[in-house]
């Protein structure tokens, strides 16, 4: 039933890691590891369809980026960029050309080569009037893409972009013959697509041709469950090996306790959100905003959720983001405070709201919660479920909302807070400036301290509640390695995974 | 002649039992009852209260244990026999209503509207109950009342055709057309003979349709589209504890056993009153007579 | 009977087009775009309209309702609006697990329900007979879903038996496999149904015992039991029948709930999620294919009724119960 949009972000980049080839999962070399294992991978997400610019979804991130098809970049499991199909590039001073240079000898799966005019292509269908990408817009200041010859792109901006790599390590480089990249595939990642079976299975098998280090594994099986339960179950029956991200605590114990599985607690970059409607009264005042964040307990929240897992991070960006830092003491937990800003904000005996509740987990969870704790403070709450699809139409798209509940996946996505249109309607001009001047920074030191300084702000504002940080939990077998641990924008990075007998 | 003695004995066997199975179903019945009367006025703990440390086991403070968040299971359980019963009094209502009307109106009418509707409800109950109901809950949004909505909807259709077939066969007895050549009205007809007669039957389906109606609005709330947390609905509940099952079992055990208690509670009520409505008669446990053994319409 | 089986045959394809109506009908008063499931937050106009005449939702109603009628007569149910895929091919590959699974656990339910049924009727007054009787009482008081449930936690997570759920990815490739994923869904559908349906057998065969003519019978000096299986079977057997094919009917649509359970790739799951996501193409096609399946059944459980009662055979009535 669930159903999750992926929270779009126009990604603001900074270290370029200068790798050769990337690298990201952690160790992987077992005793007896065997290199014609198939890996079975439970999942939660299956892709709608396999194209990225077409609504895919999350599940099509997470089977396809980097292991079927991949990018000029490669965004690590460490939140790193580092050169993918670019070998190598270089910036003008001006900061507004770059030109990029291919790898060589690098074939599609259908055995063509690959070429810039391939590049071209693939970047222009993200770009596209009628693509579906959540990446639009961040490249909305490209002015030209040239293909002055076969291994070679220059691009040509209108106004700076320190996050130009960031943002090609989400574009799919795929062979321009590709007539359907809905139902097929055409990439030159370490994997083809076997089989997808709709509403059961995705497989990839290692393609013996691939231009870099080949996949450690012969084939690997996406299974697909809609239930979490069914998902926990097939791992401890032995069905599957690993579990790309559990979705409620209570299984876990089932695997700690157990030898025969490894639970992995990583970074996510889901962080659990209030978001306020900062147009409308009473929310448009800051003080309301931090009596909010004041009174309620976010440890005892995590804790009835996730128990012993997640992180309280205190604002928007997570751990993984470059300008990550700790801000919980920022209207920290403090009912009396809470009381004290009301009054002085004029609402001595509180005010009553409704929280549009999307209706899957946690969120009904967490809107009970809130309730009882604003109750303490004198705000009454009214929750209003609605589903996943009226999310969109009514909090979305039509801005008709007061208060909602919304988990947003994205890395890097702290720049929702510069766009007064955003569904939230955060408005501080100063935060806007911040933030555009941050992704026109010359260097990554730059861009990190704006941000940071922007995020402080937001954070100071309470310009919405941040609850928690999902944990990224990965279950497997303990015969299985090498699998990625962070999960960072759904990516699941299958090369790396060996399986010993 | 000791063959039809034996024979004999089985069916007065039979019938004793009977109203045996009555006065049981009567008992579960009223435990449900009791208890959501009982929770209207009294909960050991406020259904939202999360104080309670997770997944504990029975205990003297919590009866039935807590779920994932610490609530108290006994609790929801109490809250779940009202959802239970709200849902399976509205959706009878609902297809009593309409059904009666509807299987009355083609018995009364002429050959035309009497064959569209009878084809009308052909189709409407090829859909299964719960097929229907959930393309009603995903038109109109999962809620309580969209349930409660589809599975009377639903059950409307089943009733319609027993009662039109029931009124057929009584429209069609000499001392009815005698009635009416003599003058009686329809509602004449209607009030004095037809209900009456149609009554005790439809009563015992009702009740067979209200448990099937908690067994339908569980497995819509197991599938995601019953009414919304924070009802504690028991199919709602076990959906919930589905993956606690091996850790903490009670939570997975107990809504089930008290979905069996109000269904087969209903059950043998309505065995029962078949029984005295019409000890001649014995109609197959799940209803509507089959029509086709009855000849032409 | 050949004219009853036209006539039957005129009352099936009619049922179907008038199906057929009500599920598109039913469908469009769903809320919500279908072209929503296609956009992520962040969605500019322009990428709205483009999802819209992807799935068409920007034509009129009745410019939709066309392509339907034509798609139906061609037996072509369309494209996918999420996946572009078709789904002629898809509902194809899901029948591969959800027919088996709906006939499995018919003849299993078959198998459990009429012996025991009528030993619960000529056996009422010994204690097995009545302890049949009401095991049958509380299987039909018992969800689906939770005999799932428990069993997946008893056979599948507690004895490490059989798997939890899931399908082989090449089907029945290796039939061993896939039997094996499908024993406990059998298992737990033929639970429930044989309950019910061994109530029905019971009655009927109480029908049957209670009857003059096996009285008569009896008296001029057949054997019990001779005389039940000559006579009695072949009368109960039509009453039994009709039920029969709403169970196998129901079993075949229940599928949605138990799939849920056991998460098979089948029908059933491909419905819930077509809903979920607006797919109408998907719920469109498995919505006429499981009427196509219940009105067939219908008219096998008519015919076959006439076959073995005579005095049927006269009538018309495209009635089923």
């Amino acid at each position: 039933m669930k159903q999750r949009y992926l929270l779009s972000g126009i990604g603001i980049a900074t270290a370029i890691v200068l790798a050769g080839c990337s690298t990201t999962a952690p160790d992987s070399s077992g005793g007896g590891a065997d290199s014609d294992a198939t890996i079975t991978i439970g999942s939660s997400y299956e892709p709608q369809n396999l194209d990225n610019t077409a609504g895919g979804g999350q599940g099509v991130s997470e089977a396809l980026n980097g292991n079927v098809y991949e990018g000029l970049f490669t965004l690590t499991d460490k939140g790193e960029v580092v050169n993918g199909l670019a070998s190598d590039f270089t910036k003008s001073d001006d900061g507004l050309t770059y030109t990029f240079t291919l790898q060589k000898d690098v074939k599609f799966h259908s055995g063509d080569p690959l070429t810039a005019t391939d590049v071209k292509y693939s970047i222009d269908r993200v770009r596209a009037e009628t693509s579906k990408s959540s990446r639009k817009s961040t490249f909305d200041n490209v002015k030209t893409i040239a293909t002055p010859d076969d291994s070679t792109v220059v691009i040509t901006l209108t106004s700076k972009s320190i996050s130009l790599p960031y943002n090609l390590s989400y574009v799919w480089i795929m062979n321009d013959a590709l007539k359907d990249p809905t139902t097929a595939e055409d990439g030159t990642g370490p994997y083809k697509l076997g089989t997808w079976k709709r509403g059961s299975s995705l497989s990839l098998e290692r393609d013996a041709d691939y231009w870099g280090t080949a996949a450690k594994n012969k084939e690997v099986v996406f299974t697909y469950f809609t239930d979490a339960t069914a998902l926990n179950n097939a791992l401890l029956t032995n069905a599957v090996d690993i579990v790309t991200s559990v979705q409620s605590p209570d299984a876990i114990p089932q695997f700690e306790n157990n030898a025969d599985y490894k639970v992995n607690d990583g970074d996510s970059t889901t962080k659990e959100v209030l978001a306020y409607n900062d147009r409308v009264a009473p929310f448009n005042n800051v003080k309301v905003r931090q009596a909010i964040s004041a009174a309620i307990d976010k440890k005892k929240l995590l804790t009835s959720v996730w128990g012993d897992y997640g992180t309280l991070i205190g604002s928007f960006v997570p751990p993984t983001d470059p300008w990550y830092e700790d801000l919980n003491s920022v209207n920290a937990y403090d009912p009396a405070k809470a009381t004290a800003l009301l009054a002085d904000a004029g609402y001595p005996k509180g005010f009553e709201f409704t929280l549009d509740t999307p209706d899957y987990d946690p969120h009904p969870i967490v809107a009970e919660f809130l309730k009882s704790e604003l109750a303490k403070v004198g705000i009454t709450v009214t929750i209003n479920t609605i589903t996943a699809d009226e999310w969109y139409t009514k909090v979305y798209q039509k801005l008709d909302f007061q208060a909602t509940l919304q988990e947003h996946v994205n890395h890097r996505d702290i720049v929702f807070y510069g766009n007064p249109d955003f569904y939230w309607g955060y408005n501080n001009p100063k935060v806007t400036t911040l933030i555009d001047q941050s992704e026109t920074s010359d260097t990554t030191d730059e861009q990190t301290a704006k941000l940071k300084e922007a995020n402080e702000i937001i954070a100071n504002d309470a310009a919405s509640g941040w609850l928690y940080l999902y944990p990224q939990i990965v279950v497997a077998a303990s015969n299985v390695t090498g699998y990625p641990l962070n999960g960072i924008n759904s990516q699941f990075f299958a090369f790396n995974i060996t399986k010993s007998a | 002649m000791t063959a039809v003695v034996a024979l004999e004995a089985i069916t007065t066997a039979t019938r004793r039992r009977r109203s045996w199975t009555l006065v049981v179903g009567l008992v579960l019945f009223g435990l449900v009852l009791a208890t959501a009367i009982v929770s209207l006025f009294w909960l050991p703990y406020d259904p939202a209260d999360t104080a309670g440390s997770r997944l504990e086991p029975p205990s003297l403070a919590h009866w039935a244990g807590t779920d994932r968040l610490g609530r108290d299971l006994a609790t929801q359980l109490m809250i779940g026999a009202r959802i239970a019963l709200a849902v399976g009094i509205g959706s009878v209502a609902i297809g009593a209503v309409i059904g009666i009307t509807l299987g009355l109106v083609a018995a009364f009418a002429g050959r035309v509207l009497d064959d569209g509707v009878s084809a009308f409800l052909d189709i409407l109950i090829a859909f299964p109950t719960l097929l229907l109901a959930m393309l009603i809950v995903a038109a109109q949004g999962a809620s309580l009342w969209s349930a409660v909505l589809a599975i009377g909807l639903a059950m409307s259709a089943i009733i319609a055709r027993l009662t039109r077939i029931l009124a057929k066969r009584i429209l069609a007895l000499d001392y009815i057309t005698a009635s009416r050549t003599s003058g009686t009205g329809m509602w004449g007809i209607i009030w004095q003979h037809l209900l009456p007669n149609v009554w005790p039957t439809i009563l015992v389906n009702l009740a067979l349709q209200f448990g099937l109606s908690v067994i339908a609005e569980a497995s819509l709330s197991y599938l995601g589209l019953g009414a919304p947390p924070p009802n504690s609905s028991w199919g709602r509940m076990l959906k919930e504890a589905e993956g606690t099952v091996l850790t903490a079992p009670i939570g997975a055990i107990a809504p089930g056993i008290a979905i069996v208690i109000l269904v087969l509670g209903l059950n043998l009520i309505a065995d029962g009153l078949r029984d005295i409505g019409d000890p001649l008669r014995r109609v197959s446990a799940r209803a509507v007579p089959a029509p086709t053994t009855e000849g032409p319409r | 009977m050949t004219i009853y089986i036209l006539r039957r045959l005129v009352v099936l394809v009619v049922s179907l087009v008038l199906a057929s109506i009500v599920i598109f009908a039913l469908l469009r008063l769903l809320p919500g775009d279908p072209a929503n499931a296609l956009l992520g937050v962040g969605a500019t106009d322009a990428q709205i309209s483009a999802a819209r005449a992807q799935v068409g939702s920007d034509q009129s109603i009745w410019q939709q309702f066309g392509i339907f009628l034509r798609q139906l007569v061609t037996f072509d149910f369309g494209r996918s609006f999420i996946s572009n895929l078709p789904i002629g091919p898809e509902i194809t590959a899901r029948l591969v697990v959800t027919l088996p699974l709906t006939l499995l656990s018919f003849v299993l339910a078959v198998i459990i329900a009429v012996p025991l049924g009528i030993i619960a009727a000529t056996k009422s007054s010994r204690w097995y007979g009545a302890t049949i009787s009401a095991a049958s009482q509380l299987g039909i008081a018992i969800p689906v879903f939770w005999v799932g449930i428990l069993l997946i936690s008893w056979l599948a997570l507690s004895a490490h038996l059989l798997p939890s759920g899931g399908f082989p990815r090449d089907d029945w490739k290796d039939p061993a496999a896939a039997l094996r994923s499908l024993t406990l869904p059998v298992l737990t559908i033929a639970i429930v149904m044989s309950a019910s349906l061994l109530r029905y057998v019971r009655s009927a065969t109480l029908d049957v015992l209670g009857s003059d003519y096996l009285r008569t019978f009896r008296s001029l000096g057949g054997s019990f039991s001779g005389t039940l299986v000559r006579h009695g079977l072949r009368n109960g057997a039509v009453p039994v029948i009709a039920i029969l094919g709403i169970e196998l009917a129901t079993t075949f649509l229940g599928a949605v709930v138990v799939e849920s359970v056991f998460t098979l790739p089948g029908l059933g799951s491909m419905l819930v999620l077509g809903i979920s996501q607006h797919d109408y193409p998907a719920v469109q096609g498995v919505l006429f294919v499981s009427t196509l399946f219940v009105l067939l059944v219908g008219f096998g459980a008519d015919i076959a009724q006439r076959l073995v009662d005579p005095r049927l055979r006269d009538t018309v009535s495209g009635n089923r119960p």
